[in-house]
């Protein structure tokens, strides 16, 4: 599904260069369940970007489907990252100027279909996460735990081969990380690819594979 | 997409009311301030009201005379010897009308004193222009070849003369003169019409104006055909280089010109004395010039709102990105965010712009005037407002579009 070859990723400020990632290969099969764990500042979130396409590497080749995309323009990018992939923030990232509904269609909106089709989508979505009922409210109307559903709801809304996770328990406290970890499993056992980064040992012993990351480098 | 695009342009608006509001005021000030000025320029220019016509008529409203030795110069209206002798037998022309440029005068009524703004006229005068007459006729040949002592009143100073719209058979006096009234016609502001009372142009007590080649008279020249237009000129050029000043005791040569009304008023910003067709559309490149940037000053204090505005939806542009905006997409929502709010002021300063150009009419200001918001200047205003919209919205909307994603959902873009 995901092939990574020799990605290395360097930030450069006026003086300083910082080696993000190194030489790091990856494979993610379909429908496979990762986790990426390491300290902070390891490169986990720069790994997740750069597999979703929303970074780019400074070296190395990246294939989604068999396909090496380096060379895709903005267009393409954006066509791509719309069709297969789902983002969830650990900062949820929802539009506060959108009603929820309104923002788990937004995926949609970048593909031609039709209101009414779209609208029923997110209707499901949001039924799938359990807030059927509060579609018409607005972000900063709902709890954390809330508003991730409303986040993985809009992940899930375009039915993406991938979904990427970044720390989506890391902002909820135990019972709504658990409760957010046990639809993420359940959407994995429908047959969507899931990467995640966390930080808790306990969540990413539920994942099939953890990949370790230390300095900018996999480890395990 | 358009849905949520208005959606989210509507709260952002609601949002951020000071910014909405700010926002806003510039634009409704300078769209009120470009309505009334285009009303006022399509008045002066575009062919309506009395000088419907004025499309397929030039004026000759200048001589500039001259002797041998140029020790003397007079740029000045033209003596009615140019036209009764040179401009009304010219060929290739439908009608040429004299008449003179505005003759303050008193008239004594009840005891008192009026100032009436006074012309006198031919009875071509009267066919080349197209006055609503709302009462009685006005001046024909007949009244004209026998000197009758008639007049016609503007409605306006008909009321104030007389308290009466209509006042028929009433005398007026003036200069040593009595007129009689046989006509009203509606108020007009045109450049060839406005006047409070019209006279026939034989009742000067004497006749010493049917010898000058300098005076008080402008000639208007009905053309068949616009097309017509360019060959009057010509004509008219050369005319002006067979025009025979003798027994003028002053001038021995002159100059004249056929313009258009644009071209009149180019000719006279810019003294020139040459005959050039392109004058009047330099005047309007200048004046929509001068327009542009009139629009730019708060369009570019709109940019820098917006840039301010957008850099806090950072997080919101690198979601959309994630979830496959492209950048072309982002800029035309934040365009379309942007022409909304223009529209918005748009149809605000519409409102107020026809507010204004009605106080204008009802206050009289400018006496005579009738402006009003009409399709011309309502598409005028809608394209200014589109324009404004756009270039207002475009700078940051690229700017921001082409934010990197990571950077915009860590907001800091």
């Amino acid at each position: 599904m995901i092939k990574l070859d020799k990605i290395s990723k360097t930030y450069h400020t006026d003086k300083v260069q910082t080696l993000a990632l190194k030489e790091i290969d990856l494979h993610v099969r379909k429908s496979e369940f990762v986790c990426i764990m390491g300290p902070s500042g390891c490169g986990k979130s720069t790994l997740l970007n750069i597999i979703g396409l929303l970074d780019r590497p400074g070296a190395g080749n990246i294939h989604i489907g068999g396909l090496p995309v380096q060379s895709y323009k903005d267009k393409h990018v954006a066509r791509l990252r719309n069709d297969t992939f789902g983002f969830i923030f650990q900062s949820f990232h929802l539009i506060n100027d959108l009603r929820v509904i309104d923002n788990v269609e937004l995926p949609l909106l970048y593909r031609s279909m039709p209101g009414s089709e779209r609208r029923e989508r997110a209707r499901a979505a949001l039924e799938k996460v359990g807030l059927g009922a509060r579609m018409e409210h607005y972000p900063n109307q709902l709890s954390g735990g809330q508003q991730q559903r409303v986040a993985i709801a809009r992940a899930m809304v375009g039915q993406p081969d991938v979904l990427l996770a970044d720390e989506p328990t890391g902002n909820l406290d135990s019972k709504m990380g658990a409760e957010v970890m046990d639809i993420l499993l359940k959407l994995n056992e429908e047959g969507t690819t899931v990467v995640m980064v966390t930080h808790d040992e306990a969540e990413a012993r539920r994942a099939h594979r953890i990949v370790r990351v230390f300095d900018g480098q996999l480890v395990a | 997409m358009l849905k949520n695009y208005l959606l989210t342009a509507w709260n952002v608006f609601l949002r951020r009311k000071l910014f909405t509001a700010i926002n806003l005021a510039c634009i409704i000030l300078t769209l009120v301030v470009l309505l009334v000025v285009t009303a006022m320029l399509q008045e002066a220019f575009y062919p309506s009201g009395v000088e419907h016509r004025s499309n397929r008529f030039l004026q000759v409203h200048m001589i500039e005379a001259t002797n041998e030795k140029h020790t003397s110069l007079s740029r000045g209206p033209l003596g009615y010897r140019v036209i009764d002798k040179y401009l009304k037998p010219m060929p290739g022309v439908e009608m040429v009308a004299a008449v003179t440029g505005i003759e303050p005068t008193a008239v004594i009524m009840n005891g008192s004193s009026t100032e009436v703004n006074m012309r006198h006229a031919d009875a071509e005068y009267w066919r080349v222009l197209d006055f609503k007459v709302l009462a009685g006729r006005v001046p024909n040949e007949d009244d004209v070849t026998q000197g009758r002592m008639v007049a016609v009143l503007a409605r306006s100073m008909a009321v104030k003369l007389f308290g009466d719209p209509a006042p028929l058979g009433r005398k007026i006096e003036t200069g040593g003169q009595t007129f009689s009234v046989i006509g009203v016609v509606q108020d007009a502001l045109h450049l060839n019409a406005y006047a409070d009372m019209w006279v026939p142009i034989t009742t000067y007590p004497n006749t010493n104006y049917r010898h000058q080649m300098t005076g008080r008279f402008f000639a208007l020249l009905l053309a068949r055909s616009p097309d017509d237009l360019p060959a009057i000129r010509a004509e008219v050029q050369r005319i002006a280089a067979r025009m025979d000043f003798a027994g003028d005791p002053e001038f021995t040569s002159g100059q004249i010109w056929a313009d258009s009304k644009i071209d009149m008023f180019a000719r006279s910003l810019s003294s020139s004395k040459e005959s050039n067709p392109d004058a009047g559309a330099l005047v309007l490149g200048g004046i929509t010039f001068l327009m542009f940037l009139f629009m730019l000053l708060p369009a570019l204090n709109l940019v820098n709102l917006n840039v301010g505005r957008i850099m806090e939806r950072s997080t919101e542009i690198g979601v959309r990105k994630a979830f496959g905006a492209s950048n072309g997409q982002l800029a035309a929502q934040l365009v379309v965010e942007n022409v909304v709010l223009c529209l918005a002021g748009g149809a605000i300063a519409l409102a107020l712009a026809a507010g204004v150009l009605w106080w204008l009419e009802a206050a009289g200001p400018i006496p005579y005037l009738r402006v009003g918001i009409n399709f011309a200047v309502f598409g005028w205003g809608l394209l200014i407002t589109i324009v404004f919209g756009v270039l207002s919205g475009l700078v940051p909307a690229l700017k921001m579009s082409r934010l990197d994603p990571v950077r915009a959902l860590k907001g800091a873009a």
